[in-house]
């Protein structure tokens, strides 16, 4: 063996070493690996499952790591993933061929406690029309302690009525604080929505706001 | 037992399980503990059902907490003792904190119609980044109806340190006060008064003072008492498993400190069921407590934790922010097509955010101003769930977004990013 040869021994054995360790390194920074063989895979199925079904995976793996994260019991984290899954095939179903982000937001609203049925009012739209601030205000109000029913009701009302992004929010405000003040929340936004403007019907085509 | 205790209790149980308000800045907390504790110093039935309601209200700087124990025999309600403190709690400045501590507390026992005690204490706090800190305060108890005759002088200092789920706590205490001593008292006190008397001591008698004629000076004198007592702790979480261990020794001459409270060692394991209930178990050997009359006594308990909002778990010796009040949460175009993320919140060392866009990994917000705090990302167009926490506290959903309870029953801030190109 040429003395060069031995002289560059080592540093190719440190190259190996590094490369090996390579692997290793990128195994400890993935979170999943903190999970149980038997739920990774489990996760792993239905996120793929998501992906060959055009569901929002992304969901289904943020979900994951969230529980990951906040150390939760990893049979625990899968019972969620599958129960976002359903979720997220459900809002698929009920409002067609929407955006990720838009089947990622109703839901949520579906996990708050509201109806796919309730969801329908919402699978015709304006082009452009987004409804992304409707299903998180829908979803805050079911949170806060509106019946579901009251809820899907008024936000559907406001949707058909052509409500933009603006109307939703300023109603949001009003039954927040009515209801930090003290009111009982389903009368809260019972109250707010007669006061709440909505669009004339002569103007519903036009462009939404925001 | 009879009807008006019966009806305190049900009036308890029914607080319990009043909804708090989370959307405030104020919030209440409570907890009740009910389990056998059996205790061998005679002050309360050997063995009974134990019942401990605690409510606190929180508000970012303000603490009250209203706590008490009762024993439930198949005769009475014995109420053991009630506690009502306040803490007021100062912004952080350079890692430097200060707190003032107020107690008002009444035990009761058979033997006696109870103690009372009010207590002052003010503390300076530094601390390392929420992982470690020490502290230093002083301040003073005036108890009522106990041998202590005077206003005592309570110093403290400590240190204290997280290591991993762990919370390491060391305190030094010193006591100083005027107590009577007497034949009714304590074997020490006796013994002082005897010597005293019997001037056999040298030294010892200058401390003391009698406070009744000739004929009684043989039962009854007045001396200074100070004694130390020198504690380390430990809090550690795995999971829904909580411990709590605690050993200390107290020092002081025969005069102050009996044997039995001479060196001390308790702990307790709780095991979350739920978020809301919990078993706790443990047992151990406190030392006596004379500025409230208590005795030394060894005692074991068993039985479950009802939280209806969970008061958290003061693991480290200072009273952080419950719920540090966000002036602002704002999100606003930045440069390079990133979103930035505004927050105003005065008197805190860190800010951090996590949410989906970061994996649910903590992402450090910068100060830029006394109370300004930003932060750039790039957040694509849609609804994102965001958390804020200050100062390591609990996380929160952002002031000023709508919230949704999560699927793992957190309150998340729910930010919606609307896509500028369309």
């Amino acid at each position: 063996m040429k003395r060069s040869s031995l002289r560059s021994l080592p540093l190719r054995a440190g190259a190996l070493l590094c490369l090996a360790a390579v692997p290793a390194v990128a195994q400890e920074t993935d979170p999943f690996n903190k999970l149980d063989p038997n739920n990774r895979f489990s996760i792993e199925l239905m996120i793929d499952s998501a992906r060959n079904a055009g569901l929002p995976s992304d969901a289904l793996r943020s979900l994951a790591l969230e529980g990951i994260a906040l150390k939760i019991d990893g049979k625990r984290i899968v019972d969620r993933v599958r129960r976002e899954f359903t979720l997220l095939r459900t809002a698929r179903t009920t409002l067609g061929p929407v955006s990720d982000e838009e089947v990622k937001a109703a839901a949520a609203v579906l996990n708050s406690g509201a109806k796919p049925a309730q969801l329908a009012a919402f699978k015709t739209r304006e082009q452009g029309r987004s409804d992304l601030q409707a299903f998180t205000i829908w979803a805050d109000l079911i949170t806060r302690g509106v019946p579901s029913e009251e809820a899907s009701s008024a936000i559907s009302k406001l949707w058909e009525d052509g409500a933009d992004d603006a109307i939703f929010y300023g109603l949001w405000k009003s039954v927040q604080t009515d209801i930090s003040q003290g009111l009982n929340p389903g009368a809260a936004l019972q109250n707010r929505i007669r006061e709440t403007p909505v669009r004339t019907p002569q103007s519903k085509g036009a462009p939404p706001e925001g | 037992m009879n009807e008006q205790k019966v009806a305190i209790l049900a009036v308890l149980t029914a607080a319990l399980l009043v909804p708090a308000h989370r959307e405030l800045a104020a919030q209440i907390a409570s907890k009740l503990d009910a389990g056998q504790f059996t205790v061998n110093d005679g002050t309360v039935p050997s063995s009974a059902l134990r019942l401990a309601p605690t409510f606190e209200y929180q508000t970012p700087y303000a603490t009250l907490t209203a706590h008490g124990s009762a024993f439930v025999t198949e005769q009475s309600l014995q109420i053991a003792d009630g506690v009502l403190s306040g803490t007021f709690t100062s912004p952080t400045v350079y890692g430097v904190r200060a707190e003032m501590i107020g107690n008002a507390s009444r035990a009761v026992d058979e033997r006696s119609l109870g103690t009372d005690q009010v207590d002052v204490q003010t503390r300076v706090h530094v601390l390392f980044h929420q992982r470690g800190g020490l502290w230093l305060g002083g301040g003073v108890a005036r108890p009522w109806r106990v041998a202590v005759i005077s206003s005592a002088d309570v110093a403290d200092a400590g240190a204290w340190t997280k290591v991993g789920g762990a919370t390491f706590t060391a305190t030094f205490t010193n006591f100083s006060f005027t107590k009577v001593a007497s034949v009714h008292d304590t074997a020490s006190s006796a013994l002082s008064c005897a010597v005293a008397t019997s001037g056999t001591v040298p030294g010892a008698a200058s401390a003391m003072r009698f406070v009744a004629d000739d004929a009684a000076a043989s039962s009854a004198c007045e001396r200074q008492s100070r004694f130390s007592d020198l504690e380390g702790s430990v809090h550690w979480e795995l999971g829904a498993l909580e411990l709590n261990a605690q050993s200390g020794y107290r020092f002081g001459d025969s005069y102050d400190v009996t044997p039995d409270s001479r060196r001390w060692s308790s702990a307790t394991a709780t095991v979350w069921l739920s978020d809301r209930v919990a078993v706790i178990g443990g047992g151990g050997r406190q030392p006596a407590l004379p500025l409230r009359g208590l005795p030394a006594r060894t005692f074991f308990m068993g039985g479950l934790e009802l939280a209806y909002w969970p008061i958290s778990h003061n693991t480290i010796p200072v009273s952080l922010p419950h719920a540090t009040l966000l002036k602002s949460f704002d999100l606003r175009p930045a440069e390079q097509g990133l979103e930035k993320i505004v927050i105003h919140v005065g008197g805190v060392e860190t800010v951090e955010v996590m949410g989906d866009f970061s994996d649910w990994t903590p992402l450090t917000v910068t100060r830029h101003g006394r109370d300004l705090w930003e932060l750039a990302l790039p957040l694509s167009p849609g609804v994102h769930q965001i958390n804020v926490r200050v100062d390591d506290g609990p996380w929160m959903a952002p002031p000023g977004l709508p919230t949704m309870h999560d699927s793992y029953d957190r309150d998340v801030g729910l930010l919606v990013v609307k896509d500028n190109k369309s």
